[in-house]
């Protein structure tokens, strides 16, 4: 039985292809200003990559921000259920998981089921997010994989005054004006980055083993900064790209929901 | 009739108000269900809930206020500014939280600035945060000097007669409602929660005598309705003001039903009856501070948790949302030890904070609702 699901994020659109619950092909693609022509083009990406037509799909789920405007899906399930379901499929000991999406970012506890019992999600700014990561490595002139590599070769991360994402993209270009090495400004960044994350994460109740999802799972900087913060280790995922998680949640429902039972 | 409370609960200066106007009559505005409009009805004058519903830019409220305070009082000054509450023949200002403390300051300011928007009657009505001997006979006295003040100012006698027949006439509202809330959290109730909002709304906004009179009505047709919103989840709504009746369709969607409440814009709106017996003054005191529903009362939270505990197993409560208007430190501190204390008790429970105002986060505000209502099953 083959299934997908399909994640439509502020800042980038994911698809999993699934058949009997083992993933063919996934796409990951930037997100356009209309949700549909994100979700339409990232299936049909992956839908080539798996070479399975779309008519083979038993049951599609969607979620992210765009999941009601799909045109093609069965049902819409949020991105705090779907990001639950996969990062226990990407971490089966998983109790807590801490996703970072592009404009927002999510704390969640997980119970023995793997359904979510508690979360939160930043409600005030952007600041904290994937696009706040992105704003800083423009000014820093880095890619994202370059900027999470720095704080390991950092000698004095800076300390960033502001939340604000403004603010603090005038502090990074007073630091840099001010000749203080690269690394450090981004070791800051990521200090700041993982420090906002722990106040949503302290708020929830942090739980072993914490899981962390979304593309900013693969910044090293923050996820380190984030396990000194939270006192406990963030498992590393291996089984497949953090960032798919909520693609992989939404396929998983679609496979329970064809009636493939639980995975 | 629905279709009256509805426009009455998204238009300020509405029809009912403006034809009281053109009869000649006053119009009193308050801030607080802690003031006994009954004072008011008894002058032959109309009091009226201020609201903030309808601002949209933020230019005086942010100017006189700041940026790190409740935008409720700041909506409501805005309003004023603009010259929405122009209608207004007086307005009562009450320390209901400091926030709502800050407009009567600030409206003061913004007058003496503009010279403009100020009604002719302007009264800070104080209120004191327990409910004690001593506290009961200040507040006497305070709702004494704010008869005499009304008495002085708009030339009328306020009578114990008066008084006590307006008492008479809130309660025949307060029973009505008891019975539309009996409705609203039948097992398969014919009312949705944003519907039940409007009703509400328009008896803090339109004439007291019309009001019972619509309400009556209303609760007869629907108590025999035979229309059935089920299958959807119940929530209960719990925390800061919302007069938004867009705010509960939201939280609603096509999956749930707030079937129950205890906020100020809600049931605390008819809570209590007063005693028809005795001094009329003191049992519209007492019935005030006695009101312990909000969080403004201090000492008060176990009854208050018992008191919702006792309306979530009544209504068949299936969630409670919690929500809070940004920087509001009295429902933002009291919804964390609701939700450790319901959660406890097996009740599932969500916060959600938010601005007042207008609602610009809905997306973000839906996928939170739908997630909770995913995890209630």
């Amino acid at each position: 039985m083959i299934v997908a699901g399909c994640d439509v994020g502020s800042l980038t659109s994911k698809a999993v292809i699934m058949r009997d619950g083992r993933i063919l092909n996934s796409a990951l693609i930037k997100s356009k200003a209309k949700p549909w022509e994100s979700a339409d083009e990232v299936m049909k990406s992956a839908l080539e990559g798996a070479g399975v037509s779309m008519k083979e799909i038993v049951f599609c789920v969607g979620t992210g921000y765009g999941r009601d405007k799909m045109k093609f899906i069965n049902e819409a399930v949020t991105e705090i259920a779907c990001h639950g379901k996969g990062a226990r499929w990407l971490l089966p000991t998983a109790m807590m998981v801490i996703d970072i999406g592009g404009q927002d970012c999510k704390a969640m506890r997980l119970d023995r089921d793997g359904r979510v019992v508690k979360f939160m999600t930043n409600d005030k700014c952007a600041s904290g997010t994937g696009r706040f990561l992105e704003v800083m490595a423009r000014v820093l002139g880095v890619s994202l994989e370059e900027l999470g590599e720095m704080s390991a070769r950092a000698q004095a991360p800076i300390t960033l005054a502001s939340a604000c994402t403004v603010w603090a993209q005038a502090d990074v270009i007073a630091h840099l004006n001010n000749r203080v090495p690269i690394e450090d400004i981004a070791a800051g960044v990521n200090n700041a980055m993982a420090s906002r994350m722990a106040v949503l994460a302290n708020s929830v109740g942090v739980e072993r083993d914490v899981c962390m999802t979304g593309g900013v799972a693969k910044n090293d900087g923050v996820v380190s900064t984030l396990e000194k913060l939270l006192g406990v280790r963030i498992k590393r995922i291996r089984r497949y790209d953090p960032q798919m998680a909520g693609a992989i949640g939404a396929a998983l429902f679609a496979h329970e929901k064809a009636g493939g039972g639980l995975r | 009739m629905m279709e009256d409370f509805r426009e009455v609960a998204r238009v300020l200066n509405n029809r009912f108000v403006q034809k009281w106007k053109d009869e000649g009559k006053k119009v009193v505005g308050y801030t607080c269900s802690y003031v006994p409009d009954e004072i008011f009805y008894a002058a032959g004058i109309l009091p009226y809930r201020v609201r903030g519903f309808g601002a949209g830019a933020m230019t005086i409220g942010d100017t006189y206020f700041g940026p790190f305070i409740c935008s409720l009082p700041k909506c409501m000054l805005q309003l004023a500014g603009q010259g929405d509450f122009d209608f207004l023949d007086g307005a009562i200002i009450t320390p209901g939280c400091d926030s709502m403390r800050r407009l009567d300051e600030c409206w003061r300011k913004m007058h003496d600035d503009t010279k403009e928007h100020m009604p002719g009657f302007f009264f800070h009505f104080g209120v004191p945060h327990k409910y004690t001997e001593y506290s009961v006979k200040w507040f006497v006295d305070e709702t004494r000097r704010l008869i005499r003040a009304a008495e002085s100012h708009f030339n009328v006698a306020i009578k114990n007669e008066k008084l006590l027949e307006a008492i008479k006439v809130h309660n025949v509202t307060r029973e009505l409602m008891n019975r539309f809330d009996e409705i609203r959290t039948r097992k398969d109730p014919p009312v949705a929660g944003a519907d039940s909002l409007a009703i509400v709304l328009a008896g803090t906004a339109m004439p007291r005598d019309d009001y019972n009179r619509l309400l009556g009505d209303l609760v007869e047709e629907i108590g025999k309705s035979a229309k059935k919103l089920n299958g959807r989840k119940r929530l209960m709504l719990l925390g800061s003001a919302n007069d938004d009746v867009d705010l509960v369709k939201i939280i609603e969607g096509e999956r749930a039903l707030v079937v129950a409440d205890n906020l100020c814009f809600g049931s605390r709106f008819y809570s209590d009856l007063v005693s028809e017996e005795g001094d009329p003054v003191e049992e519209l005191a007492k019935r005030s501070l006695a009101h312990n529903d909000c969080p403004r009362m201090y000492g008060e939270y176990r009854e208050r948790l018992k008191k919702i505990k006792e309306k979530v197993a009544t209504a068949g409560v299936d969630g409670v949302i919690l929500q809070n208007i940004r920087f509001c430190d009295l429902h933002g501190s009291e919804n964390g030890l609701f939700e450790r204390d319901l959660e406890k008790e097996g009740i599932p429970c969500m916060r959600l904070e938010r601005e007042y105002g207008p609602i610009v986060e809905s997306g973000r505000m839906r996928m939170r609702i739908d997630a909770f209502l995913e995890r209630l099953g």
